[in-house]
């Protein structure tokens, strides 16, 4: 038997564009299969560099990234959602000039051709709505819906990790309750989902752990709504929504 | 009215055609506009004159012309071997040049380098071949007439060639997973990354297809005019107008762009005069711009 802990887990990781210059800056998380993790934090705390380089896409300075077990620090970017860990960027995570057929295909190409049919016709199954647009150039979607070719494309592989950089970013709540009730059927298949979120409240609607980022650390850790009776987090959150309205109101 | 500008045309077009899939492939792909891209058309057809010439040699005196072509299957043999030998020579330059300035440069940095690789590149081939001309085929052909048109079977043989070329280049992209990386990196190269395509091993395979293509319009090229170094850099300035014509990114775009190209030369020479025809391109070219900058078959940026 394998002792290592499934899902995944990152210690101690720094990583930034620039060398010497690092955003995140020491950040540990730990989502097991089977659960969805968020990561919140005001703006410019690292939570969207911390997923680009868990996923590989933003060059880590040091520290460790396992993924049920295996240490995948070092991997390429483009060998990551072979490996099992997918990764939903915030924009522009769809290949826009291809059909919605040739998006989910693409990110089958390692594939055979038998597996690549099957993985596909059990994604559309999971989405019937992109299933019936299959034919459709993915740029004439809407917003949700390209979201969820978005996260179709990367269920594609099997992934053991789902990463989500800020998926509700620019979707009307209904879309975002759809949005999230598909993670919870993904995390109910064993995934473990990483989600960086701004929307606080729909982020603990379905988070089973959150973790609270700032300015490149962990500040704090814990469950659900307990978290969000933390003064500290109020203070972090509310202070910033104030200072953001304040600012445009005027 | 005398319709034979159609017949050199045409076959001058498929051959600018060939070359601009390079271009506009390169250009889709890697965000520059490649200037070394002539002389991948100039080395390809030497390398398949001094192949054609080893293999000649060794089959003996058993080489004879294929049908009514003026070339034989050594020739044949040699360009296909040519067509690898150019696609992997435009891999080395990437290697030794092009990827490098990715790393760091930004695209002007690579156009004014491919500048100096084509330099570089013809410099070699004029010292190792010097620059006095030579020929594919000796054989002087006898023309047939098709509906009214003086053509070769060589001219009938390479239209033939390059449509077949274009085509299977048109059905790998669209329908292969090599295709399918190739249009996803040309579009979102972070994000073609992401869902796990080898964006290096796609940049390789865009620089082999640009160079084997490139290498079939060289020897298309030298089966009408003088071999001589300087034959690809002279059609550049047409590769260029067919690519940005079809739309970049296009591959139907870049033979319909050469063939438009090679139509209003031909035409030009027939009923202008000779001196005009290195203006049409120009001309073709800045008409495009003004009017439709997104070419043909482009999408709008």
């Amino acid at each position: 038997m394998n002792a290592a802990p499934l899902g995944l887990r990152v210690k101690n990781l720094q990583a930034g564009y620039e060398l010497g210059s690092p955003i995140v800056r020491g950040v540990s998380i730990e989502a097991s299969r089977g659960e969805i993790v968020a990561i919140l934090g005001p703006n410019g705390a690292g939570k969207s560099t911390l997923v680009k380089a868990i996923a590989g896409t933003v060059p880590i300075e040091s520290g460790e990234v396992r993924l049920d077990g295996e240490d995948i620090t070092a991997r390429p970017a483009h060998r990551m959602a072979g490996g099992g860990l997918a990764f939903v960027p915030q924009t522009d995570n769809v290949f826009t000039t291809l059909s919605v057929a040739d998006n989910l295909r693409i990110a089958a190409h390692a594939l055979s051709a038998a597996q690549r049919r099957a993985r596909i016709a059990a994604i559309c199954e999971l989405f019937p709505d992109l299933a019936r647009q299959r034919g459709l150039a993915a740029g004439r979607l809407s917003g949700g819906q390209r979201q969820m070719l978005a996260v179709a494309r990367a269920l594609i592989v099997v992934p053991k990790a789902l990463l989500l950089d800020e998926p509700s970013a620019g979707l009307s709540p209904k879309v975002v309750a759809e949005l999230f009730a598909k993670l919870v059927e993904i995390r109910a298949a064993g995934v473990c989902i990483v989600l960086v979120e701004q929307n606080v409240r729909a982020a603990l609607d379905v988070a089973d752990r959150l973790y609270v980022l700032v300015e490149g650390r962990n500040r704090l850790e814990g469950v659900g709504r307990d978290l969000l009776a933390d003064p500290e987090v109020a203070a972090l959150y509310l202070g910033g929504a104030h200072g953001m309205a304040a600012g445009m109101n005027r | 009215m005398s319709l034979q500008f159609l017949a050199d045309g045409l076959v001058a077009g498929a051959t600018i055609g060939l070359g601009a899939v390079g271009v506009t492939l390169t250009y889709s792909i890697l965000r520059f506009a490649n200037f070394a891209h002539g002389e991948f058309i100039s080395w390809g057809c030497y390398l398949t004159l001094l192949l054609a010439g080893a293999i000649g040699a060794w089959l003996g005196a058993s080489v004879t012309p294929l049908g009514a072509l003026s070339i034989g299957p050594n020739v044949l043999a040699a360009g296909l071997l040519a067509m690898a030998l150019t696609g992997l020579l435009a891999i080395a330059l990437d290697a030794v040049l092009f990827r490098r300035l990715r790393r760091h440069g930004n695209s002007i940095t690579a156009v004014i380098a491919s500048f100096g690789a084509a330099m570089a590149l013809r410099a070699a081939l004029e010292a190792i071949f010097s620059s006095r001309p030579v020929y594919l085929s000796a054989d002087l052909q006898i023309a047939i007439r098709v509906g009214g048109l003086r053509v070769t079977p060589d001219q009938l043989a390479l239209l033939g060639l390059a449509l077949l070329l274009i085509a299977a280049l048109q059905l790998l992209l669209a329908r292969s997973n090599a295709g399918r990386s190739m249009r996803a990196v040309s579009e979102n190269p972070a994000l073609a990354r992401i869902v796990g395509i080898d964006v290096a091993a796609v940049i390789r395979l865009t620089w082999f297809i640009g160079g084997a293509l490139a290498c079939a319009a060289g020897v298309m090229l030298g089966l009408v005019v003088q071999i001589r170094p300087t034959m690809g850099a002279e059609l550049l300035l047409p590769l260029f107008a067919a690519a940005i014509l079809g739309g970049i990114g296009s591959v139907p775009g870049a033979l319909l762009g050469g063939l438009i190209v090679g139509l209003a030369e031909a035409a030009t020479v027939q009923w202008v005069g000779a001196e005009w025809r290195a203006a049409v391109a120009f001309i073709l070219l800045i008409a495009m711009l003004l009017l439709r900058p997104a070419g043909l078959f482009g999408r709008p940026a």
